[in-house]
This record gives C-alpha cells, structure tokens and sequence, in this order.
C-alpha cells in the first residue's frame, strides 16, 4: 500500500495504510470496524454511511485519502462492552432493528441528526434517514426509534410502545373510542377470547440478538476475518445464449498473486439443482458448477481465486473466452412455441417435462369438470395478466467463506437461510462426503428467499480445495441483481363462472410461468401459485394448468411469498372486476365465496409438495378474516370511498383519490415435509441453551424461538441464550422459509422445552415432596400448589453437581400434517395524478389473522415491512433488459426501492385467532404481507380513476396509457 | 482508477494539476467515487481551498463551488425552490458530501439542481491558468470542454424573482422521469428550464415543447416525455405567472 493517512476514528488517531483509490470502507473495515457494511460500491445503500467531522456520509464513496486529517465515528465508539447508547437502547426498545444490518448506519444518522436538532420533526428524521435503504422494516420503527430518543433526550414523555388492545368489532355495537390514544407503533392486538393466559408468548420482547446488531458487533459473514484468505471473482457470461467454444486461461494463470482459475475445463461436471429443497431435491437437475454454455447474462463462466481483489478482477479480464452466440428468448410465452431456441439441449441434463421446447414443467390439477361448472354459471369472466420480475435485493448481497479447519474439514460460513441444504447439495459437487462439510450460517443482512439457494458455497468450496487456503466471495450489487435469483414473471389468465347471486361455481387458473435459465424452484413456486390462487374462495369445481418455461432471463426462484404474489394479484384483481361487472360491492362479493372455518381447501392434496395423504382433504381451522375486513376498514376510513368531494379535490384538479382493497390467504408451511428440530439444555445457574437449526433471517425468530421455551419452562425471554445455526452444532432445520419458523421450529423448541420441564418438574417433585403432575413453573422456580418452591438454578447445580447427576435437556423435532391459513385484509390508499399519470401511495394498512402472534411487535415489523416490499412490487421495482437480454437498471436508484423519506403511512393490527395445531395458536406471518399490496394497489386506482390495469408495476407511463385510453 | 492523489493548498496549484491530461477533479467525490474506471488517473482534490460558502449582496446569491449540497438545504440565504431542489438530488448520506460544483462538473443528466440553475441563469465563475471568467451554466452544459483546464470556484444566481418546480417520478423521491422549473426575474422575463426531455437539462421556449425529441428509456418512451413536459411546463409557468 502506497500512502499512509492519519483518521481521528473515535475519538483516537489512528495512522493507516491504503491505496490511493481504496474507499474510506474498504480502510475502515480492514482496520476493523465491521459496523461499516458493504451495500454497494456506488453508496446508495448507505449500510457504510459514518460520521466525517459529525456529518453523515456513504463511506462507499469517499476515498480514505479524502478522510486524511477528518474525525470519523462510527458506532463501535458509541459504548463500551456491556453498555448502550441512548440511541441504540431506543432502536432496540422500538423494534427497529430487523437483521440489523445496516442499523449502525441509521443510530449514527441519528446521532448526527440530534446533535443538530434535539426537537426535529417526522420529516426531519425522514431525511435523515433518507440516505439508508431498509428492505426489511419498512422505515416506521426506525423512523419512531429516533423521535422516541429525541423526546426522551428533552425530558419528555416517550411515545408508548406497549401492545394496544383494540376491540373486536365482528358482533359488536359502536361506536368504539379505542383507536383515540394509539401511537404509530404501538403493535395493535385485537384479542381472542379462545386464547388462553400466557407470561412471556404475546409480550413485545425485544430482540435475543440485539446487542451485537446494535452495537454493530461482528457478526455477518464479511466480518470473519481469516489470516491469508483469497478473494474470489466470478466471470459471468456477457451473452444470453451461447456455446462456449474454449476458454484460453494462461494469461490469467500467469498473473502473479492468482491463485486458481476454474472453469467447465477443469471441474467435474456434477449434474445439480441449485434450489434450497428438501432430499430428493426437486426436477429438473439442470446445473453444473460451471457450463460449456451460458443460457443467461450474468451466467457463470470461470471463477478465479486472488491474492486482491484488484487482482483477481484483472484475472477475470485476461480470461479469453470464445463463445459461439445463439439466438435467445426472453418472453415465456414466446420460449414454449415451435422452433423457439433450445436452452436445455445438453444431453445429461434430467427431469425437465419436453427440454426441446423449453417446457421444464406442465403441471395440472382439477376438483371436478370446471366445463361443467362454466355451463351452470350465470356469467363467465376470463382476463389476462402480467406480472414482471423483480429481484429480493437483501442489503447483505450474497457472500460466503470456505476454510480448512484443523481437522481438514471443509468450513463455509455463508449468509444462507439453509445451512443444512447448502451442506447436504454441496458435498457431491465438491467431491467430498457430508460429514467432511460444515456450514456455519451467522447473522443475515437479510434474505427474503433469495439465499434459500446453494448459488455460491459450490465455487468458495472449489476454489479453497484447489488452493488450500480461505476463499471470499461477496457479489457486488449489480451481481447480486443478475447472477442471483429473482421473482418469477407469469402470464395469468383467470376463467370464472359466477350464479345469479354472485356465488362462484366454477374457477380455472392457467399459468405460462418463467423460470429463467435454470430450473431450481420452477417447480414448486408454480404448485404454490396455483395452490394460493385456488384456495381463497370456495368453488364446487377448480381447474390448474401451468406451463412453466424455460428463458434466457436471469434465474427466478424463491422469493418471499413464494408464487402466491404472482397468483393473488391476479385473483384479486379479477375478483374485483366481477364484482364491478355485476354491479356488488367488491367486498361483499368476496365475502359471500371467501373460505371460512370448516371449508374444505380441496386443491391443496393435489398440489402440495410433501408427503401428504392425497385423499384427505385439509379444512380450515382458524380464520380472522371477517375480523380483519372490518378493522382494516376502520383504519383506513373505508367510507371516504363515497365521498365525491374526497374523491375528486375541488382544489387540487388533476388529482384524484382512491382506496383499494384485497384479501390474502397464505400457508404455514409445507405440510408433511418442512421439518424443524431444536435441543434445550440447562445450565448451572438455571439458564438456557437454545440450540435451533431454524435461520433467523432478521425475522426475529430467533427471539421468538426463545419465548416459546421460556413460556413452557417458566423463565424470562433473556435466560435463553440462542444458538443458530450451524451444521456441526445444532439440530437439523429445513431453514427459514415456507413461513415455517414459528409454527415448525416453534412446534420443534415447544416440545423440546416440554421434556426439559418434565425433567425438571422430576426432580422439583423429589425435593417438594409432591406429585410432579401437581408442579408449576414460572418465575424462574418450580412450584408446589401450597406455595413453596425450588428455583432452577438449585435444581441445575443439584442436578449438575450433587445427587443423581445428569444434565437436564431435550432435543425435539415437528413436522405437521397442516398448513393453517393465515388471512389478511390489506388496505391501500392513493392519489393518482391524471394529467402525468403518477401514483402517489398515502397510506398502506394490513389486518392480519397470524393465528396467537408469539411477539406483536416482531410481528407488526414483519407486515410493516413487508407491504412495503410488497408496494415496490406493484408501484415501482422491475428488472429491465435491453433487446439482448442485459439488465439495464442493475442499481439501486434505477432499480427503486422505497426510501425512508417517501414512505407512506403504515398500519399493522394483529387479529388473534387461537389455532390449535400451532405452538401457542401461532400461525405463519412472514410472508403473507406480500400478498395483497399490489392487488390492493390496483383496485385503488380502479377506485380512484375507473381505470383497470391487469399489468404490474403501476409506473406513471403505464397509468397514463391507460387514462388516454379511457 | 485513481493512482495518485493531490490535496493542492493553493488555487493556482489545482489549476496547474486539472491541466493534466490524466486529471479527475474531486470535489466531494460521490460521482467520480462511484464510477472509478479503469483508466489510471489523478486525483485533485478540492477540499482544502476555501470554496465553500453561500453569501448575497442583495442582488444576487453567490455559492462556493465547494460548498455541500446539504448546506444549500440548509442556508436561508439559497432560494427556496433551490433548497428544496439540492435536497431532491441525493439522500442526505451523499448531499452531506456531494457539492455543488462536483454537479456542475459532472454535468449530471437528471439533476434536478442543475435544471434549477439553469432557469435561474445561473453563472459559473471559472479560474484558469491565465485568468478568471465568467460563463453562463448554460454554455457549460452545451459544451462541458469549456471546463477543461479550469477550476469551478462559485456559482451566482438572482436573488429577486419567483420560482416553481413540479415533477414526474415513480415514487415522491425516485429521480424525476420529466421535471421543469420556471423561474421569473424582477423584470417578469421568464426562463423554463427542464431535465428528462434531452440529454442533459435545458431550457425550453415554452411555445417549442413539441419539438422537444427525448430520448426513451424504461422509465418513459419519448411520446410519453414530452406529453408530460407539456402538463409540467404548464404548472410551473402558471405558477409563477401568479401575481404578474
């Protein structure tokens, strides 16, 4: 390194080391403050952002020599060890902190903001915060945390952050006053008579994991720092199609401090799909680490392994590659036709439906004749939709590490949400048995489905067995958006038959459904969209027919929501437009077919993934939908909808208002597959190990895993200490999707702390004297009905140290023969500007039925955050390609995600229903906030100006077409 | 990518330096930073002359080349139309570091600052080698060559008249598709500038809109621009044409 620069770093000179060109990121991490996390290299994340002389800055896009002689904080100089800021103490109280990835950038945006202006306005934290993109908790808490610290730091009283019960309007008389004294985050809970009394399930806890995301502690993947690793590159095809004739790589090899350059030449070709499923992984096995032919842009060709990251990018270029381009298709329509390019034309490539044209799958189901169901019906509807590609975009891109252990055991610490997949998949590609793996998965900035997949563990894992030393692979932004994976765009067209009083008796649902390149989740994203787009409703007959085709895009596959977006928008949408056309209210029609406790769900036998008996029809057990409707009707003030003056402002002339509604019906995980698995262990002091194989992808499930055993073993939140996950140490887990966490692993931990409670219960009885049947548990201590007790820890060193020693613990799994619906009622208000075509979005609220949410203010994040994602699905983030199949918009800012400063207002209430088959009556509620945003969007334009759009997203051109051609 | 770095102390020698053939000016750097190439170059970095400022002799408001995007934010002596213009080009995680000279010099296609700067006949003040002038912003965004050898040490706009902006975009603060800002001087002449319709910001005779011929992309088809230019034209003149 070239210079020395000296930076006063809190509060200490420090004199470092650096290239002229090196950002002040690159200089601050190297010297050790992990808190500066890398989002891109064009500083539009601000997951860098630091104080430079107290103002906030993208460290990204600062150069260290820029820095030279400034005062730069970060968070690590916030507080000492054991101690917490003001601010961080009021992120973590607010529930702002979701992975926390990019948390130390928003406290010091904080910090900077209050230091200038103790009384600042929503607005003035808005911007302050502008600079910081969230995926995951839609900006509201943030956004409170800062105005709560404010207040406090003036004296003031504090918003209130406790649960705020709100009464439950199904049944009951007006007028009702308890939505007076709400506060923004306050999580809202509409309780259930049906639930009963619990300690610690159902209490806003804070986060198990918070101090070291607050802190900004070392704790993500990029943040294990191995003496002597190498930096890997990948180099991906530049071509949408083409057959790689030969790669010539000695200029590469000969370039010193390159270690390995690896290709279809010199590595195995392992036939594999690269999805994250359960054994047997899913059909098609279409992929090989590295091809002789690329099938999209942003394809794999070589990956090379470099002393630097510099290096190894010029390696990349000195690679000659000779590729033989052919033609390529784009459109799935358009793929599946005769004499369409054929992407899969290898000969060893297995399972996909008719690969000479592009077919990986054609999947049907039926209930009955729907003809039959059609010909009975007062009147048929049939539309068309379109829904787009879009990309999960986790501020954390994908980054893995692989190193020999001491034993000679391959390590690969990877932001992955299954660590237990990523092992098992892995291991043949690499040549080496299971047991010789370990997959260490530590904090995730974020996941959303997109690291449901094996994509980069294969090429650290090559790279370190031909070098022998620690490998690095970190995407960068635009890799991320196409070399990764992506949601899939369909083509859906809906045939319904409604009776004379508006009830359904007859519903097709045909897909033409693209899975890029490569097969990985074609196929079970597909069976979830038919299934979600078939179940809302009752109706004596469904039809399902999907096509799902191969294409030169980049690679869609899980995606939060999971094929259920994609289906509901379309379903909604057309459930709407037939309201509209038969003259009822939108959601009374909806209301008179929606399914209700006791209807059968009778497409899911045929088109569920796991081991299920297909003739047994699953019915629904819980339902808080009819609950939820009038909530989210209340909240959003429903009524304004007939209000002509609202609707149209006598100031305002190209304006125009409007409130759309959809309902959404989801799952709770893959029944008769998702499997989970947790192992409970006491310690001397009457604490807990928590070991889970479930991936807390900054959900929070790591915090609600802990609750569920602390309820059942009588001890509070924090004396159950979490460990996840890690291959070597922890129970197996499918990982985190499907919505499963909560109601697989939930179910998993709830049996294992139930065996570690009869432990102990065992041996309180011996002590009390009493029955054990008799003994309850609760403030750390078991106690006997006449009031005397033993505490946990005389029972842990009793039984650790003294008289009939054994440890006390249990290990559990659960897999459920159930998939409880989730409902939702999802609400959203607009302005469309009619001159321009603009959308503005005023206002998002979602009721939801998650069953007994285990922690509301966990929970309200989920759905705050994600109806924002589920906005920019439907209002504003697509993936655009130039006529060549090159992303054009592959950073954030082209590709637009919502900023803090744009949001609009949000609103969660949770609707409690209690379902019997869940851990405390939990269902599922990660995913189901996608659902109904886009929908909902639409309908509110349909509202607002008459205009129907059955294609996604709603960006001002697009509405404008429309209006002219009102 | 920058292979050597200069932190010149005197205005004469940041002059000498951007006369390089190799030269990369940075003022705050986000762009350049974002964009490094691959090209070896030579950093000039601005920081330590004493360009930064915003002041007003009644008559006009003079900004220092080096001065923040989120001290124009903040500066009650800046037109607020302008304030609120330099808040719209960055979050403040880059307006904190972003100038306004870095934006001349960049000569952004979509900044909104810029397009703001044009309505207001904004004058950039050049030091060169041999002497100092003075050019329209105008001239600068026609031919950015002007630029070359010289260094950017203010900007002077009116600081009398009425302004207004309206925009299009995706989400409130999404980059606009199409923006206008119309800005009247004391004497009532009135110059409509606007960014989304060209290559590069310009200023439009409001009865020549039609002939605007902007280039498409995903976020809009040319039809489409200039069918918005038309409806933002219209607002912003409207606007300040209030009290005429």
């Amino acid at each position: 390194m070239s210079m020395t620069i000296t930076l006063t770093i809190n509060g200490s000179d420090r004199i470092l080391a650096c290239d002229p060109h090196e950002s002040l990121r690159t200089v601050l991490r190297r010297a050790g403050y992990h808190s500066v996390r890398f989002g891109s290299d064009t500083g539009e994340t601000g997951a860098a952002a630091v104080l430079v002389d107290g103002r906030l800055i993208s460290s990204d896009v600062m150069l260290a020599v820029q820095a030279d002689g400034h005062e730069i904080e970060t968070v690590e100089g916030l507080a000492v060890p054991g101690q917490m800021h003001p601010i961080q103490q009021a992120f973590i109280d607010t529930g702002a902190i979701q992975s926390g990835y990019s948390t130390p950038a928003m406290i010091l945006a904080a910090k900077a903001l209050l230091a200038a202006n103790p009384d600042p306005t929503q607005d003035d934290v808005r911007d302050a915060l502008s600079g910081i993109l969230d995926r995951e908790t839609g900006y509201l808490r943030p956004v409170h945390a800062v105005l709560r610290i404010a207040a406090i730091m003036r004296g003031e009283e504090p918003d209130r952050i406790e649960v705020a019960f709100l009464d439950a309007l199904v049944g009951a008389d007006g007028p009702h006053h308890d939505r007076d004294a709400l506060t923004a985050i306050a999580p809202r809970v509409v309780p259930s008579d049906d639930v009963p009394h619990t300690r610690v399930v159902g209490q806003p806890e804070t986060k198990t994991d918070a101090i070291k995301l607050a802190k900004g502690n070392p704790a993500f993947t990029d943040d294990v720092d191995l003496a002597g690793t190498l930096i890997a590159k990948v180099l991906y095809s530049p071509h949408a199609h083409a057959r790689i004739v030969s790669i010539d790589d000695d200029a590469a090899r000969a370039l010193p401090g390159v270690h390995a350059v690896l290709h279809y030449g010199n590595v195995e070709r392992v036939r594999y799909a690269s999805g994250g499923q359960s054994y047997p992984n899913p059909l098609p096995y279409d992929q090989v680490s590295f091809d002789n032919k690329v099938r999209f842009v942003g394809d794999r060709v070589a990956a090379v392994a470099a002393d630097t990251e510099e290096i190894a990018q010029t390696a990349i270029g000195l690679i000659d590659v000779t590729y033989e381009v052919l033609p390529a298709v784009f459109d799935e329509n358009d793929a599946i036709v005769d004499g369409a390019p054929v992407i899969h034309d290898e000969p060893d490539m297995e399972g996909a439906h008719d690969p000479s044209h592009n077919l990986v799958h054609h999947l049907k189901a039926d209930t009955g004749d729907v003809e039959a169901g059609f010909a009975v019906a007062d009147r048929v509807f049939e539309q068309t939709f379109r829904v787009h590609q879009v990309q999960q975009a986790p501020i954390e891109p994908h980054v893995a590490i692989a190193a020999w252990d001491s034993d000679e055991r391959l390590v690969i610490t990877s932001s992955t949400q299954v660590p237990f997949h990523v092992r098992r998949m892995v291991a043949p590609l690499l040549g080496i048995p299971v047991k010789q793996i370990r997959i260490i998965k530590p904090r995730i900035g974020g996941g959303f489905g997109v690291k449901q997949e094996m994509l980069i563990e294969d090429i650290v894992g090559h790279l370190t067995i031909v070098t022998g030393r620690p490998v690095r692979l970190e995407l960068t932004r635009e890799e991320e958006f196409v070399s990764s994976r992506t949601r899939h765009p369909q083509t859906i067209t809906y045939k319904t038959g409604v009776d004379a009083d508006g009830i359904l008796t007859g519903q097709e649902m045909r897909i033409v459904a693209n899975t890029g390149a490569y097969g990985t989740h074609g196929l079970t994203v597909q069976l979830v969209s038919g299934l979600r787009g078939l179940s809302s409703y009752n109706c004596p007959v469904k039809r399902f027919d999907c096509k799902v085709a191969y294409t030169n895009i980049p690679v869609p596959g899980a995606y939060r929501g999971y094929g259920a977006p994609q289906a509901l928008f379309a379903l909604e949408v057309h459930m709407e437009d037939i309201a509209a056309s038969i003259g009822m209210d939108a959601i009374e029609f909806r209301r008179l077919n929606w399914t209700n406790v006791g209807d059968p769900l009778d497409i899911a036998p045929q088109l569920g993934e796991g081991d299920q008996d297909a003739s047994v029809v699953p019915v629904v057990t819980s339902s808080g939908l009819e609950e939820a409707v009038l909530q989210g009707m209340r909240a959003v003030e429903w009524d304004r909808r007939d209000d002509a003056s609202w609707k149209q402002p006598a100031d305002r002339p190209n304006i125009r208002r409007g409130i759309g509604f959809a309902m959404a019906m989801h799952g709770t995980a893959i029944p008769g597959l998702d499997m989970g698995g947790a192992s409970l262990k006491i310690n001397d002091d009457g604490s807990f190990n928590l070991l889970v194989g479930a991936t807390d992808l900054g959900t929070g499930s790591d915090t609600i895993l802990a609750q569920i055993a602390a309820e059942v073993v009588g001890v509070s939140t924090n004396d159950v200490i979490v460990y996840s996950s890690d291959t070597d140490m922890t129970p197996f887990d499918v990982g985190a999707y499907a919505s499963s966490t909560t109601y697989i692993s939930g179910m998993a931990v709830k049996r294992a702390a139930e065996q570690v409670r009869d432990q102990i219960c065992e041996r309180a009885a011996i002590d009390l004297d009493v029955d054990a049947a008799v003994i309850e548990m609760y403030d750390n201590a078991a106690w006997a009905p006449d009031g005397r007790s033993v505490t946990l820890e005389a029972i842990a060193l009793s039984t650790l140290h003294q008289e009939r020693q054994h440890q006390i613990m249990a290990n559990a799994s659960y897999v459920s023969p159930e998939s409880p619906p989730p409902y939702a009622a999802q609400f959203v208000e607009i302005e469309v500007d009619i001159d321009t075509g603009q959308v503005t979005v005023i206002r998002l609220v979602m009721a939801v039925d998650c069953g007994v949410p285990i922690n509301p203010a966990t929970a309200s994040g989920q759905v705050e955050g994600g109806m924002v994602q589920a906005l920019g699905y439907g209002h504003c983030e697509e993936m655009v390609y130039d006529e060549d199949g090159r992303m054009v918009n592959a950073a954030f800012g082209p590709y637009k995600i919502y900023r803090a400063d744009e949001m609009p207002e949000l609103e969660a209430i949770l609707v409690q229903t209690m379902e019997a088959s869940g851990p405390f009556g939990a269902k599922a509620i990660a995913e189901i906030p996608k659902d109904g945003v886009a929908p909902a969007l639409r309908n509110a334009i349909a509202d607002a100006t008459g205009v129907r759009i059955n294609d996604i997203p709603f960006t001002p051109e697009r509405v404008w077409l429309a209006l002219q051609d009102a | 990518m920058i292979t050597k770095y200069h932190r010149p102390l005197a205005l004469d020698d940041a002059i000498a330096l951007a006369a390089r053939s190799d030269a990369v000016i940075i003022a705050g750097g986000t762009t350049v930073n974002a964009d490094p190439g691959r090209t070896p170059v030579v950093a000039v970095d601005l920081q330590a002359l004493e360009l930064s400022g915003i002041e007003t002799d009644g008559e006009s408001v003079r900004i220092g080349s080096m001065t923040r995007l989120a001290d124009i934010v903040e500066s009650a002596l800046a037109p607020s139309v302008l304030r609120d213009l330099a808040r719209r080009d960055a979050p403040n995680t880059i307006r904190n570091a972003a100038t306004i000279g870095g934006t001349i010099g960049t000569a952004d296609a979509e900044s909104q600052l810029l397009t703001g700067l044009l309505a207001f006949g904004a004058i950039v003040t050049l030091a060169g080698a041999d002497s100092t002038t003075t050019r329209p912003l105008k001239e600068i965004l026609d031919d950015t060559q002007i630029l070359r050898g010289t260094i950017i040490t203010s900007v002077a706009i009116p600081s009398n008249g009425l302004a207004a902006a309206d925009r299009t975009a995706r989400t409130p603060m999404d980059q606009p598709i199409v923006m206008a800002v119309a800005h009247r001087d004391g004497d009532g002449a009135v110059v409509l500038a606007m960014a989304g319709v060209a290559p590069r910001p310009v200023i439009v005779e409001p009865d020549r809109i039609g002939d605007l011929d902007p280039p498409s992309d995903f976020r809009g088809s040319s039809r489409y621009r200039t069918q918005i230019a038309s409806v933002l034209a219209s607002r912003v003149l409207a606007r300040v044409a209030v009290g005429k």
